[in-house]
């Protein structure tokens, strides 16, 4: 077991240790994460993966990457990945129906055969040609110091990729003002224009505050419109989104005249 | 440890350089100059930035040098594409900019951050906005265009991969019209885009893995040296090919193509059609014919193979189409398998030949997609293929306009596109692969069949009673057309000076 994880990479025995603890974790979570139904959980399990592999970097000798993929994957992407979901809404499902006849079988074959070749061919040529001693060239890259030597890589012989990414992030900037900024095509109207609105006649909007939900505190008492002075339900006084979510309830019970019809029942 | 000061040959790298600086000076102007006076500055800088990188490409003419410590190789074939590259850019700009078509001002959409059918979209509809972002992005995406057949290693090879990709992603989902189709072909784009990025960056790990470095020089002498483990080497061959062939549209990774051809705004699906199958066929005959050249013997079946399975189904395909966009969708994917026929023969003549081919191919294509812009009904682009019959009776001129770029699709003498075929089959053919075109030929021959059936239709159809109006091109697109289409005559008739130029410029640097 022990030369099989050095051949692999590793270089002593606690990460061999580390290894076979996390890496059996991470595999499930990465299942995990395709499969649970829910899209925060998936981000978590999500979180969950990049941290263990920045544990798996900086066991590596790797302590700027592992930083890296904690500080610019976990803290940033991943939560705007949270943000984002937030935003959309955490019930909002995807219609999970397949257009295609029998494509998650055909997609999760080819799938699963594509990786079975990819873990058999390396398995063969790192295990079978017997590359031993684990990493190559690993101190003479960290010799002046792990962070100067990527610096000093990025800086001199990859400046150029470097600084063309620059491009790609602009592009993005842009892309995401373009896809999701919006311009008031008219500008927006004062409080001033607002309330003469609301005075002017004909308007459908009373020029005194909505009445406010929920007189008869028996339920979650914003679902229940408040009755007026006649014993009829106030439409107005329901949030509009709980009407919409259909989530608003019958009155019935509390009016006046109703209420006598239950007892009679 | 001491610092190794890079050296930058900004002089070598300037059209690269013009073409981005262009796009960051788009950007600014999106965010000081009012909107009214936005759609001129983005015009004059794209058309102008674009023509100075062109006047910088060819004043580096007959350079042949590695520059930027070895990520960027200037030499003949990445000057005549990236030449190339910048007169499509052109036409694919003059497309982009043209606001004479549509009855609401431009083919793009008035702000794409409204969902598809709500009031915001008709407010903005209403007050006539146009959106002129999509300049910055096409010059970025120009100029990650640029850099991707010059790449001299695999990291700067996957940025600039990205830097072309990116933008395009985005510009397909634009559309002013049908915007749900529209903005569900961006998101296919990406999604697969995505994945096929991620093949290319995994397969550059293993061949780094192999080889012990990302530079297509050091990749060939670890190659010709056999430096290390054959399987790893294939694995990355192998994952890096899909990548770039997810870029050509080449079959089984076409997946994308004709949804993404119809979805996206027409300017934009001219300029990816055309510019993006230059630059991903340049970074694959700088990959193949430098970083793997030892590695023939392996390659060399796998992409023959491809190359068959593309022309074939690719005019398979194109064939049951009645859309004219996917039709042409499908087109450009039997197209990719031409070239890769010219790929394949490993010799100058291949290289030569699938040089003239790209060339050749971008023109027309650029032109053939003018013409669909120009044939339009009341709810915009009239793209079914029934509704095309008897075009030359109302606009002869268009019609013959379109055949023209139709023959040269299907390789008929006194078009670009003959000589083009001619010279990739030839190439083929000399290097030994004759069964490669045998297939060739019978799939140009199937080709020409739904080219010239288009044809037919148009100029021996009846008319149909509410048929589609050609509109009489404004100064823009008669421009592009032009250009294409004197382009595609030219490189028929008198093909004998760009085979010059391309004989003295195929020759890769490394």
């Amino acid at each position: 077991m022990n030369t099989l994880a050095l051949s692999a990479g590793l270089t002593g025995a606690p990460e061999a240790v580390l290894f076979w603890i996390l890496a059996p974790l991470i595999v499930l979570a990465a299942i995990g994460m395709i499969l649970v139904k829910k899209a925060v959980h998936s981000a978590l399990l999500l979180a969950y993966i990049m941290i263990s592999l920045a544990i798996f970097y900086i066991a590596q000798d790797a302590p700027f990457l592992g930083v890296v993929q904690i500080v610019v994957y976990t803290g940033a992407v991943m939560m705007l990945f949270l943000f984002i979901l937030m935003l959309v809404g955490v019930d909002s499902a995807d219609s999970l129906v397949e257009t295609i006849r029998g494509q998650r079988v055909v997609a999760l074959l080819a799938g699963l055969s594509l990786g079975a070749l990819l873990i058999g061919a390396l398995g063969r040529s790192l295990l079978g040609a017997g590359i031993a001693g684990g990493a190559v060239g690993l101190d003479q890259a960290n010799s002046g110091g792990n962070v100067q030597g990527l610096a000093t890589l990025l800086f001199s012989r990859y400046v150029w990729a470097f600084e063309v990414v620059s491009a790609l992030l602009i592009t993005a900037a842009l892309g995401a003002m373009v896809l999701g900024h919006r311009e008031r095509p008219v500008p927006r109207r004062t409080q001033r224009q607002l309330s003469e609105d609301r005075f002017r006649e004909g308007s459908e909007l009373p020029g005194a505050p909505l009445p406010s939900p929920g007189v008869f505190s028996r339920h979650n008492a914003v679902d229940i419109p408040a009755l007026l002075p006649d014993g009829s339900p106030a439409p107005t006084s329901v949030s509009r989104v709980i009407k919409a979510r259909g989530d608003v309830l019958p009155t019935a019970p509390f009016e006046l005249n109703k209420e006598s019809q239950g007892e009679q029942k | 440890m001491n610092f190794h000061v890079p050296v930058i040959q900004y002089a070598e790298v300037l059209p690269i350089l013009i073409v981005l600086g262009a796009a960051v000076l788009g950007v600014l102007v999106e965010a000081f100059i009012p909107r009214s006076l936005r759609y001129v500055f983005q015009v004059v800088i794209s058309l102008g930035s674009i023509l100075l990188a062109f006047v910088a490409v060819v004043r580096l003419h007959g350079t042949s040098h590695v520059a930027v410590e070895g990520s960027v190789v200037v030499d003949g074939p990445t000057l005549f594409l990236q030449g190339t590259l910048l007169l499509l850019a052109i036409g694919g700009v003059l497309l982009i900019a043209e606001r004479g078509l549509d009855t609401g001002g431009s083919a793009f959409t008035a702000h794409a951050a409204t969902l598809p059918g709500s009031e915001a979209e008709r407010t903005a509809l209403a007050s006539g906005i146009i959106q002129t972002e999509v300049f910055p992005l096409t010059l970025f995406a120009l100029g990650g265009m640029l850099l991707f057949p010059a790449a001299g290693d695999l990291v700067t090879m996957f940025v600039a991969l990205e830097v072309l990709s990116l933008p395009l992603y985005l510009m397909s989902g634009l559309a002013r019209r049908r915007r749900l189709l529209s903005q569900e072909a961006a998101l296919k784009y990406f999604l697969l885009g995505a994945f096929s990025s991620a093949f290319f960056l995994y397969g550059s790990a293993l061949i780094y893995g192999y080889a012990g470095t990302v530079s297509l020089s050091g990749i060939r002498e670890a190659i010709s040296s056999n430096a290390g483990n054959d399987l790893v080497l294939l694995m990355g061959v192998a994952l890096v090919t899909v990548g770039l062939l997810f870029k050509v549209s080449a079959v089984p990774f076409h997946a994308w193509t004709p949804d993404v051809y119809q979805g996206a705004p027409t300017p934009v699906t001219a300029f990816m059609a055309a510019c993006t199958k230059v630059a991903a066929f340049g970074a694959i005959l700088r990959l193949f014919y430098v970083g793997l050249s030892g590695l023939r013997w392996d390659w060399r079946p796998m992409l023959s193979g491809v190359a068959i399975v593309t022309m074939v189904l690719g005019v398979i395909w194109a064939l049951t189409q009645t859309d004219m966009k996917r039709m042409l969708a499908y087109s450009s994917i039997a197209h990719a398998g031409f070239i890769l026929t010219g790929v394949v023969a490993v010799n100058k003549a291949g290289l030569e030949g699938s040089l003239f081919y790209l060339a050749a191919y971008g023109f027309t294509t650029i032109g053939a997609f003018a013409i669909v812009t120009l044939v339009r009904d009341s709810t915009g682009e009239a793209t079914h293929l029934s509704q095309w019959s008897g075009l030359a009776r109302r606009s002869p001129l268009v019609a013959s306009t379109f055949a023209l770029f139709l023959l040269a699709y299907a390789g008929i003498p006194l078009t670009s596109g003959f000589v083009a075929k001619f010279a990739v089959f030839a190439a083929a053919y000399s290097s030994g692969s004759s069964a490669l075109v045998i297939v060739g030929v019978l799939s140009s021959a199937i080709a020409a069949f739904f080219y010239i059936r288009v044809i037919v239709l148009m100029f021996f159809a009846e008319p149909k009673e509410d048929g589609p109006t050609v509109v009489v091109p404004p100064i823009m697109t008669t421009a592009a057309i032009t250009l294409a289409a004197s382009v595609t005559l030219v490189l028929g008739v008198m093909p004998s000076s760009v085979l010059d130029l391309i004989k003295s410029a195929a020759r890769f640097t490394f």
